[in-house]
Parts: structure tokens; C-alpha cells; sequence
């Protein structure tokens, strides 16, 4: 169930009225939104219902036993089994059939050639998702950060909560436990931000990701071989607003319906392309995974605590595995083998000229767009092999075939809205808050109406599903 | 012995000397006592004593400083019916300022669902053309097609049809001439 189709809207529209309607007793109202994010999930595969549910219970159980644990090589010992035990789950759904293919290759090499066990295993829509935010309430219980959930069922609805299930924002423990605690109140600004959010990311979504990638995008990657430079250039700028689109559409609709249930979640992007250092790219980028991957694996590493060597290091590795969490693939890692790199590259730069900026920020924007362009091929690319035609292919100089002005139009408009004011959806809101129901809803469905009109019929799944 | 009470050189013991308090109020036209009257006139009533009106005269105060009384507002009557019909509530507390939030929220979308019901169902039928045949598929392909048909005769169809057209010869106009071509070449 897509958040931007018609059974989606039916199944909103019953658990908006039904939650806000169960607003008396917070109990119920929880366990009301638990089943409906279970019936949610079970849409694209009711068995990993029952994964979802093992995590939860298994993340509550370890949080508790952290909790009454005085003793700190025991709690150690604790959090070590929980944090192993969620990422045997994720290897198991998601690595397993990468590392035996490897693992058999290597073999071969050495002249070992043996049959191992490949399984066919589907995987969980969302798995990296709800694992990584039970890892973040483990560690967070056992850091003293965050108290243990009150009850199975908020640890429950932690993971499970429809809005950000199965593609993030990844919500921490602290930042939606306390909100648990109580029955939400819903403003009106919270509303209008909602609401507009929802008609925002759709607008993204389903016209402008959904142009690009039909288009555009996917018929050069598939054959790269077939278009000259500037069609290959065009597809990977096309690519670049495709991917902002789709998966910060993801994230706006996601706030925007927690939003219209009174939760609160935290930002997601933050024009990302206007960064002008790749660090900065990071801080605008997913952010939930880029905080994450700060707070739970470059902290533990050392961070930048034990010298500049010894930070690059840190960095890189962490960088690295954040490219491997996107995918069981090498240009995956690849792709976060050149993050790591080019953030290496600054940091010896920012200490080599002690912090001082020598380079224009025109330039570092456009540097940086570029650096994430090329990262963008290795990301999108099938396999390695197709990723260095692509770019052989942007030296091959031949007339464009597959750019219409609509397209150019779309991509522009795309990189365009990343200088737009920075808070522009937050501060339309407010603008909009006092205006009548009547006006707000022929307004919110005069704009329905119009993407509606011009999107495309059917929809794609979105980037992030498949990580 | 002298029978005037109030010569202290006197006792009159063991007759008492003062009479205790009435607890009545003093009477109006109580008969002064004849022994205080010389020359007691009974023929003659007596007539009441002169007094002048209360005065509203301050002393302190400043003339310029004191209110006037305000004259009368002119009344809206129909404001007054209105209040009269509909008096004002109590302001409302933190519950009530949320609960009235809620309604606005579940109205917004009460009136955008049924704007898009009104304008927008060929996006049901899309939807309804992409699914399984199934009951509910089948019922709400049924139902759709009828109100699809009502709006129709309305003309609720037309603004969509309208936008759809626009955006259709500007997502297939090419650089050379700027035309638009449908997806058959034509």
C-alpha cells in the first residue's frame, strides 16, 4: 500500500477518524494505531508481520533487562546481545545471499570450488528501517539517554508505526516514547503543516520522480551504451532531482500524516544540494540515517577524539558501512567508499589551512553537487560494469535524443526548489492557519485535483522501499 | 426628697434609675417628657422640623474629575437578537481550544474528499481499472461508473480533462517547433 494511491487515502481516512474518535483513552487509541500499522505492513507480506513483532518484543525485552541491571558489565553484555541480535536478523533478510555469492567467488578464485547454500530469501520491506531504530532504543536505554518504554505496546508501535515503517524517517526512541505517554494534541498549525507536506510530496512523487524516472532515467541507465554525453549527463542530473524527490516525498508525506495524528517526527532534508562541503551534504541529507550513523557508529569508533588520522579513519569506515546499509552490493560500497573519501579529503584540507574557507561557497556548491552526481551513478547503476559505461559514455559527444524541453524544465525545476526560503512549507503554513475550513479544503483539494490531473497512471514504489 | 431622677445627690434605691434598653425602635413622634418642657402648648400639634435636601457636594473632589453619565449605545437589534438567540460561551480551555482545532482538521478533509469525489472520480476508476477483479473492485467500479455519469452531466469532469490536456501538449512538445505530439506520432 503506497502513500500515494486511492486505498491508501481510504485506509487514512479510517484511521484518522477512528484514532482521533478513541481520543478518551490513550491506551486504546495505541493499540488501535498498532493493528492498523500491522494491517499496513501485512499488505505487501502478512508473514514478516510476525519479524516485526519478534524485533519489537525481543528489543523491549533486552531494554527491560538493561534497565534492571545494576551491574555495568552485565548491561554491556546486554546491550552487546541486543545490538548482535538485530543485526543477525538484518544480515540474515539482507546480506545473507551477498556474502555467500562472495564467500563462493573467493572460493573459486583459490580453486575451492564448493556449493553453498544459497537461499532465496525475500526481503522485508523496511527491515533496515525498524532495525536500525531498535539498535537506537537498545543503546539508548543502556546509555541512560532515553527510560524504557512503559510497556510492550509503546516499544511496539515504536517500530511499527505505519507513517515511518517502511521507509524512514528513522524516529528515535526519545523522540516518540514521551509523545507515547499521552493522548496528542493537534493544532491547527500542526494541521496545516500537515496537510501541505502531504500535497507537497505527492506533487514530488507522482510528477515530477515519476516523469524523470520513466522518462528519462531508466531507459539510459538500462542501455547506456545507446546515448551520447549529453543524454547520459542529463539522465544522471535527472537521476540526482529524482532521488531528492522521491525519497523527500517519502519523508514529507510521512511527517505530514504523523503530523495529522499528532505526533511529531523529525526532519528529514534540508536542500540538500545547496551543501557546499560534502559534510555539509550529510547534515542535509537523510539526516535520521546520517545522525544515526554519527551517533551509534562513529561516536563508538572514536569519532574525532583520538586525533585527525585516526578521525579520517573513523569517518571512512563509517561511511563505507552506511553505503553497505543502502544495499547488498558492491557499488554500494563503492558509492560509500567515495563519500568517505571526498570527507576525508576535507578534513585534511580543513586542517592543512586550519579551518580557514579558501574556496568561494559558489564553487564548494557546485563541486559538491557534482562529487554526489558521480556517487548517484554508482548508486543507481545495476552493476559496476554498466556504471563505467556510463561513464565512458559522458566523454562520447552525440546530439540529445531523449531531452524535451518538459524534462529540462522538470530537472531545473527540481534544483530550483533547493533556493527556495528554507522553512517555506513551515512558514506557508502559518500563513494559511487562520483561514476557514472551507477555504483550507477546497484549497488542499483544488491541489489534490491538479496532481491528479497530470501525474501518471499507476505509481512506483519508492528508492527507499528496497533498503 | 426630690423626684428628679437625674440628681446624682439623691438615691432613689432601691427603685431603679435608668430603665433598660428597649429592644424596639425609638417611635417616630415620642412624646418629649413634660418635666423638660416649661411651658408644655398640647392644643397645638407640633410640626416637623425643617431639614435640607441630602447634599452630593464633595469636598475633595474636582468638578472636571467627576463622571458624567454615560449616554445610551445605539444597539445593533439585530446583533441583540443574535445575542439574545445565541449568547456567548464561556472562552474555552486548553481541551476545548484542541477539540475545535480537531473539528477544523476533520472538516478540511470532509470538504477535500468530497471536492475530489466531486472532481476527480476518473481517479477511481483508474484505480479501479489497475486492481484485481474482486467484490470490492467490482462494487466500486459499479458505483463509480453512476457517479461518474451524474457528474458528468454537470460538467465536474471538465476542469481535470482541461489541466490534463495542457500538461499532455506540453510534456510531448519537442525543441524544434515547439508542437506537441501524441504518444502514437500523430
Amino acid at each position: 500500500m503506497l502513500f500515494p494511491t486511492l486505498a491508501f487515502g481510504v485506509f487514512f481516512l479510517f484511521v484518522y477518524f477512528t484514532s482521533w474518535s478513541l481520543d478518551r483513552e490513550n491506551g486504546r487509541r495505541k493499540l488501535f494505531l498498532l493493528l492498523a500499522s500491522w494491517f499496513f505492513y501485512a499488505q505487501w507480506d502478512w508473514r514478516f508481520v510476525a519479524l516485526l513483532i519478534a524485533s519489537a518484543v525481543l528489543n523491549w525485552g533486552v531494554a527491560a533487562l538493561i534497565a534492571h541491571s545494576d551491574e555495568a558489565g552485565r548491561r554491556k553484555l546486554l546491550v552487546g546481545l541486543g545490538v548482535a541480535a538485530n543485526l543477525l536478523v538484518l544480515g540474515i533478510f539482507k546480506y545473507y545471499g551477498f556474502f555467500v555469492e562472495q564467500a563462493g567467488e573467493l572460493l573459486a578464485r583459490f580453486g575451492w570450488e564448493r556449493d553453498l547454500p544459497l537461499l532465496e530469501i525475500v526481503l522485508p520491506v523496511g527491515i533496515s528501517f525498524f532495525t536500525f531504530q531498535g539498535i537506537s532504543y537498545v543503546v539508548d536505554v543502556h546509555r541512560g539517554k532515553t527510560p524504557p518504554a512503559k510497556s510492550l505496546l509503546d516499544v511496539m508501535l515504536l517500530m511499527s508505526f505505519f507513517p515511518h515503517l517502511v521507509a524512514g524517517p528513522i524516529v528515535r526512541a526519545s523522540d516518540l516514547l514521551p509523545q507515547f505517554d499521552r493522548v496528542p494534541r493537534l493544532t491547527r498549525e500542526m494541521a496545516a503543516h500537515g496537510f501541505l507536506l502531504i500535497g507537497w510530496g505527492l506533487f514530488k512523487k507522482t510528477v515530477i520522480a515519476s516523469e524523470l524516472a520513466t522518462r528519462l532515467v531508466d531507459p539510459v541507465f538500462f542501455d547506456p551504451s545507446a546515448y551520447g554525453a549529453l543524454d547520459l549527463a542529463a539522465a544522471v542530473y535527472a537521476y540526482a532531482v529524482q532521488i531528492y524527490c522521491d525519497f523527500s516525498a517519502y519523508s514529507d508525506m510521512a511527517i505530514g500524516i504523523a503530523a495529522l495524528l499528532g505526533y511529531s517526527f523529525p526532519r528529514n532534508f534540508d536542500q540538500p544540494y545547496r551543501a557546499k562541503s560534502m559534510q555539509d551534504f550529510w547534515r542535509r541529507w537523510h539526516i535520521s540515517l546520517s545522525s544515526w550513523l554519527r551517533d551509534y557508529l562513529y561516536v563508538p569508533l572514536g569519532g574525532g577524539r583520538k586525533g585527525l588520522v585516526r578521525s579520517c579513519l573513523n569517518v571512512f569506515i563509517t561511511m563505507l558501512l552506511g553505503g553497505l546499509w543502502h544495499g547488498a552490493a558492491w557499488t554500494f560500497i563503492a558509492w560509500g567508499a567515495l563519500h568517505g573519501g571526498v570527507q576525508v579529503v576535507e578534513r585534511l584540507g580543513r586542517a592543512a589551512f586550519q579551518n580557514r574557507s579558501v574556496i568561494p561557497t559558489w564553487i564548494g556548491v557546485l563541486v559538491t553537487f557534482h562529487i554526489v552526481c558521480l556517487g548517484w551513478i554508482l548508486f543507481r547503476s545495476e552493476t559496476f560494469p554498466m556504471a563505467m559505461e556510463m561513464l565512458a559514455g559522458l566523454g562520447r559527444f552525440e546530439p540529445a535524443t531523449m531531452v524535451t524541453p518538459f524534462l529540462l524544465t522538470l530537472i531545473v525545476g527540481g534544483l530550483a526548489m533547493h533556493w527556495l526560503p528554507p522553512r517555506a512549507v513551515e512558514g506557508f503554513a502559518t500563513w494559511l492557519k487562520p483561514a476557514p475550513s472551507l477555504t483550507m479544503g477546497l484549497l488542499i483539494g483544488a491541489a489534490i485535483l491538479l496532481v491528479e490531473a497530470v501525474r501518471p497512471d499507476g505509481v512506483a514504489p519508492f528508492i527507499y522501499f528496497q533498503f | 426628697m426630690s423626684d428628679r431622677p437625674d440628681d446624682p445627690d439623691i438615691p432613689l434605691a432601691p427603685l431603679p434609675t435608668t430603665l433598660p434598653p428597649s429592644p424596639f425602635p425609638p417611635l417616630q413622634d415620642e412624646a418629649t417628657p413634660y418635666l423638660d418642657d416649661p411651658e408644655p402648648s398640647p392644643t397645638q400639634p407640633a410640626e416637623p422640623p425643617f431639614t435640607d435636601p441630602p447634599s452630593d457636594w464633595i469636598q475633595t473632589a474636582d468638578a472636571h474629575d467627576l463622571p458624567t453619565a454615560p449616554g445610551p449605545e445605539p444597539v445593533n437589534p439585530l446583533l441583540a437578537l443574535g445575542r439574545f438567540a445565541f449568547p456567548p460561551g464561556e472562552p474555552p480551555d486548553e481541551e476545548g481550544l484542541a477539540a475545535r482545532d480537531r473539528r477544523w482538521t476533520s472538516r478540511v478533509i470532509v470538504i477535500a474528499t468530497v471536492f475530489l469525489l466531486t472532481f476527480n472520480i476518473a481517479s477511481v476508476q483508474n484505480w479501479v481499472r489497475q486492481q484485481e477483479p474482486g467484490w470490492v473492485t467490482t462494487t466500486v467500479s459499479r458505483l463509480s461508473e453512476v457517479w461518474s455519469e451524474q457528474m458528468a452531466l454537470l460538467g465536474a469532469e471538465r476542469p481535470r480533462e482541461a489541466v490534463r490536456e495542457a500538461y499532455e501538449n506540453a510534456r510531448d512538445s519537442d525543441w524544434r517547433s515547439g508542437d506537441s505530439t501524441t504518444a502514437d506520432g500523430s
